[in-house]
């Protein structure tokens, strides 16, 4: 179970732990996404296009809603770019897991961009138990079936509107805050985290009645900020 | 629709900046530092912030349904999430149900 006879046993290994609940889960949120995209009339075509290039369900979602609320595009990128931000850390502890010498960059810049927290976090835990030559071949297996799996659902997703009563699509609307709501709730213990999701959920509500466009942003940066300096000063 | 591709590209080149910026600088600058702390932080407030106003001020067909309805459906999807020992797909299975059977109560046709 700690290795595979060779790079293509890897991936297909990478994909079947993927194409289990990690897979399910991610597309389950993306689900909720297709729905909220499509009942805000957001193009499908623009939907799955964000899945490919953004593929950041925080992202995506804080681009329909700000696109929907009225936002100016310069205020909606840089709100993106601001959760995304959260992904250079990641990268940073993960590439130097799967670099291979004599391999072209480019492959890991695509490492790079099929990197999100549901392939991360279990990959990092795994891949160091693998020979280096097997590790990059893994981690594809396993990010390119959650992307298979998004796409698939942000399709499915689309379409469930289209075919479902008001009533039921309120729900599949519904899905992607209760995705985070959930997500979210898991971070408990870390005091860091809470403290900056509290500040955040507080904020945000209350901006958005003052300036619907600018509300993430302020309720983001203000949030987070104020969070850092009362709990990673004093309690660090 | 050119604006709308635009926007989404320069989306994506927005997320992939932080993604790509880690090809250069893994293995010479520390994942565990203060200023990734702090970028945690900001990411967990505006995801935050986004869920909340979401689920305390809709817009578009959530409208439809009373404040009291969506803190229901986000409590009951809690409790199923941690009665399932995190059981995520439950939690959502669960607040979907509540959803719709509160709106389905009140009058509507399902």
């Amino acid at each position: 179970m700690t290795s595979y006879p060779s790079r293509r046993a890897a991936f297909w290994s990478g994909a079947r732990v993927s194409a289990g609940a990690p897979s399910a889960v991610l597309a389950a949120g993306y689900l909720g996404f297709a729905a909220l995209a499509k009942a805000g009339q957001f193009p499908l075509w623009a939907a799955l296009i964000s899945v490919t290039t953004v593929w950041s369900l925080p992202g995506q979602l804080i681009m329909v809603e700000m696109s929907l609320a009225g936002a100016a595009p310069l205020i909606i990128v840089v709100a993106v770019s601001l959760t995304a931000m959260r992904f250079l850390p990641m990268t940073v502890s993960f590439l130097p897991l799967v670099r291979e010498p004599h391999r072209p960059a480019w492959q890991l810049y695509f490492a790079a961009h099929a990197l999100v927290m549901t392939n991360w976090a279990p990959c990092v835990r795994r891949v160091p138990e693998l020979p280096v030559e097997l590790r990059m071949p893994y981690f594809l297996g396993f990010a390119i079936t959650n992307w298979v799996a998004c796409i698939a659902a942000t399709l499915v997703g689309y379409f469930l509107v289209d075919s479902f009563p008001p009533l039921v699509n309120r729900g599949l609307v519904l899905i992607s805050s209760l995705y985070f709501v959930l997500v979210l709730s898991g971070e408990y213990s870390n005091r860091l985290a809470l403290a900056s999701i509290l500040c955040g959920a507080v904020a945000g509500p209350l901006l958005y009645t003052v300036t619907p466009q600018w509300s993430i942003l302020i309720a983001g940066l203000g949030g987070g900020t104020v969070a850092y300096f009362l709990f990673r000063r004093h309690h660090a | 629709m050119l604006e709308l591709a635009l926007l989404v590209l320069a989306c994506g080149a927005a997320t992939d900046l932080w993604r790509w910026l880690g090809v250069p600088l893994s293995g010479r600058v520390p994942a565990d530092s203060e200023v990734f702390a702090w970028i945690g932080c900001v990411a967990y407030a505006m995801v935050a912030s986004l869920i909340a106003r979401m689920v305390i001020l809709p817009s578009g067909v959530l409208t439809a349904t009373l404040l009291s309805e969506r803190l229901l459906a986000c409590a009951v999807g809690l409790v199923a999430y941690y009665a399932g020992r995190r059981n995520l797909l439950l939690g959502i299975l669960a607040g979907f149900v509540v959803i719709v059977v509160s709106g389905w109560l009140r009058g509507g046709s399902p």
